[in-house]
């Protein structure tokens, strides 16, 4: 490796600083579907094994992020003998036209499934004009 | 080393986004989602069709974790047929309605690699998570014996 980073010195670069720590965890991208009506939209979101307590929703101005914290970790005496599910937490950011009404936003979860409605803002809802 | 998810591709712009309308954007996810999976752990992915499932074992037990989110508990079966433990369930979608608009079935069995005690397999469903444990049987539990040495 050494003779690889003299040869190549951008190997030897160290990784760039600026990326927050925060964000360097390792998230799996849950199941999720979006459906959307003249009202808003309807996001559903697979969440197993996380818990009121562990699910984290912010709403910034064009995006909403998801974070859910499994709620549970194998006793000590547990032995895997055969894994498939991710041991990471779950993370999904998801953005809209900033045409959604932050304040309304209402979620639900329940057996793991997580149930996002988005209403849109009444600017940005289609209306109908009355011809005089 | 850290992975970092580079976000600034050009193609996630306001049209790509998961709120878009992009031809590409359900094979985009698809694509981002197989990554991640695969980076994250070499485990296949969950997907509508599909749900994964854990082993472990103690001393007493064996236990199958299956993620099985939102689901009826009255939708889950749950069997023991010849060292197979089999894991039925329906998901049942719902339209704008509340109307059952799709039911799609799920469906594994797992080889259990010991002998358990079939009358005694209990299962509990949380968070949308189902575990079920699985008595070992007296036979399969390890057990320690002293030997003295003369």
């Amino acid at each position: 490796m050494t003779l690889l980073n003299a040869l190549v010195p951008g190997f030897a670069r160290p990784a760039r600083a600026s990326a927050p720590a925060a964000d360097t965890e390792v998230r799996v991208k849950p199941l999720y579907g979006v459906r959307e009506d003249g009202h808003g939209y309807d996001v559903t979101v697979h969440l197993p094994g996380v818990a009121k307590d562990g699910l984290e929703i912010t709403a910034q101005e064009n995006q909403v992020t998801i974070t859910g914290r499994r709620a549970w970790t194998p006793p000590a005496d547990w032995t895997a003998l055969y894994r498939e599910t991710p041991r990471a937490n779950f993370g999904l950011t998801l953005e809209h036209e900033g045409d959604v009404d932050a304040d309304k936003i209402t979620a639900e979860l329940k057996d793991g499934v997580l149930r996002l409605t988005l209403p849109k803002a009444e600017a940005v809802k289609p209306r109908k004009i009355a011809i005089s | 080393m850290t992975l970092v998810r580079y976000n600034n591709y050009p193609l996630t712009s306001r049209y790509a986004s998961a709120f878009g309308r992009s031809p590409w954007a359900g094979l985009e996810n698809e694509i981002n989602r197989l990554f991640e999976t695969a980076l994250t752990d070499f485990a296949p992915a969950a997907s509508e069709h599909r749900f994964p499932v854990d082993l472990y074992e103690d001393r007493e037990n064996n236990y199958v974790r299956a993620e099985l989110p939102g689901l009826a508990r009255e939708d889950i079966s749950v069997e023991m047929v010849d060292g197979y433990l089999t894991i039925n369930g329906s998901r049942k979608v719902t339209d704008d309605d509340g109307k059952v608009a799709e039911t799609i079935s799920l469906s594994r069995s797992i080889a259990i690699p010991e002998a358990v005690q079939a009358d005694k397999v209990a299962a509990a469903y949380e968070n949308g998570v189902l575990t079920v444990t699985l008595p070992k049987r007296e036979e399969a539990k390890p057990r320690k014996v002293t030997i003295d040495i003369k």
